[in-house]
């Protein structure tokens, strides 16, 4: 096969083949939008650097944040928060894990990230008590985004559980 | 492999490539220094090497919030590389980095090579992420943790130069008497494990697509993604058998009878 600028090599496969073009008048403009969220910018921001921390960051032997668990970090946050989340302040673990951690009036939800398919989340809000609520998660994270939702908009939790 | 006895089968089926791949966490000790190392490991079937971007990883993940993800703006990327590990005719290659090894058979130009079946492409993968594990263990007592597995079948539906008709081809799509420019379509349906909580998903896109000589084909890509019940490699391997058998059943679902007669269904 001879290669040629038009040929496309996506993801996995191996096999080069050209995708139907279209030839745009020239003040056609092409928008490519990331999800307009609030709380990604920062998010993504903040893992980029998590990644880059140095060997020994905290003075000890702790590793940088492992690229792959801040990817699955970040699917894990879409997954779970809408345009309306308040974005969560995410804390280096020294073994390349991290926590993700909304901290508000209503109460606090801990999500430990200790690697991919591996997750560990709690939350202490008024209807729990001091012990708090927890759960082992690997990719569902639908009760996640209930706890959010619930603490980030109360009112609004409470006319859907009344509803 | 145990051939399930009421899978679909063809004698002509339209596929291209078939891609098995695992994703796992980088091995205590690896480091990309050692890449020639694990290419002495498939030397012998897979002489030649060439050096890629590395992919970056994949999670299917599941909650209210679920979009297909955007790639743009992903996290940077550590530089680091993927190695392609092809065989002499080119019909087939292992894909190697850090934290990802698969394996493609795929057609080429003339498409003269016959597609080897499932069962063998897998019985390859086996002794390939088996060696990969040894040479791991060498480095450090340890066993591969895989996070996610896959399995992809990429299909290229061909006909006669100007007669591209989708509808003839693909059951849920039909475009009425005006057959469109081109088209591109795809949905994802959530797979479960026997307590019914997500295990991963399985991917459908399809296309218009234009192969080297300009020729129009559909592309019609299935993909099965998700974690496997443990995190070790026997368990991999049986979301990937599993993965096949969703597959085919899909594939066998959502195109057309006539198609069907043309592939030669058998079953």
């Amino acid at each position: 096969m001879t290669r040629n600028g038009m040929e496309s090599l996506a993801g996995t496969s191996s096999v080069l083949t050209q995708p139907v073009v279209h030839l745009t008048p020239p003040r056609a403009r092409i928008l490519i939008a990331d999800r307009p969220d609030g709380w990604r910018q920062p998010i993504k921001e903040r893992l980029d650097y998590l990644c880059q921390l140095s060997l020994g960051w905290d003075g000890y032997r702790a590793r940088p944040v492992s690229f792959s668990t801040a990817h699955f970090a970040l699917r894990l946050l879409e997954s779970v928060c809408d345009s309306t989340t308040p974005a969560p302040s995410i804390v280096p673990g020294p073994s390349g894990d991290l926590q993700i951690e909304w901290h508000l009036k209503s109460g606090d939800i801990e999500l430990h990230v200790r690697a991919p398919n591996d997750v560990h989340a709690w939350r202490e809000t008024l209807s729990t008590g001091e012990n708090g609520e927890e759960l082992r998660l690997t990719i569902d994270f639908t009760l996640v985004a209930r706890w959010v939702r619930n603490l980030s908009d109360p009112q609004r939790a409470t006319v859907e559980a009344a509803a | 492999v145990n051939r399930p006895f009421d899978l679909p089968e063809f004698s002509l089926p339209p596929i291209n490539e078939v891609v098995l791949g695992i994703q796992f966490d980088q091995p205590i000790g690896y480091q990309q220094i050692r890449a020639g190392e694990v290419w002495n490991l498939f030397k012998v079937g897979f002489p030649k090497v060439s050096e890629l971007l590395a992919l970056q990883p994949t999670f299917e993940t599941f909650g209210p919030n679920q979009i297909l993800p955007f790639n743009f703006g992903v996290l940077a990327n550590p530089s680091r590389n993927r190695y392609w590990f092809t065989t002499d005719d080119d019909y087939e290659l292992i894909q190697f980095q850090g934290d990802r090894l698969l394996h493609n058979w795929r057609k080429l130009a003339n498409h003269a090579n016959e597609y080897p079946r499932f069962d063998t492409i897998i019985g390859k993968f086996t002794g390939e992420i088996r060696r990969f594990e040894q040479f791991c263990s060498e480095l450090q007592p340890q066993k591969l943790i895989i996070r996610q597995c896959e399995l992809s079948y990429i299909n290229h539906i061909r006909v006669a130069p100007g007669q591209l008709r989708v509808g003839e081809w693909l059951k849920f799509i039909s475009f009425g008497e005006q057959e469109p420019d081109d088209f591109a379509a795809t949905f994802r349906r959530t797979t479960t494990c026997g307590d019914g909580q997500p295990r991963g998903r399985l991917i459908c896109e399809s296309a218009t697509n234009l192969d080297l000589s300009g020729e129009a084909f559909i592309a019609l890509t299935l993909t099965v993604r998700g974690i496997p019940e443990r995190p070790e490699t026997d368990s991999a391997l049986e979301f990937i058998t599993r993965g096949r058998e969703m597959i085919v059943r899909t594939f066998a679902d959502i195109t057309t009878e006539s198609a069907h007669k043309a592939w030669g269904r058998t079953q």
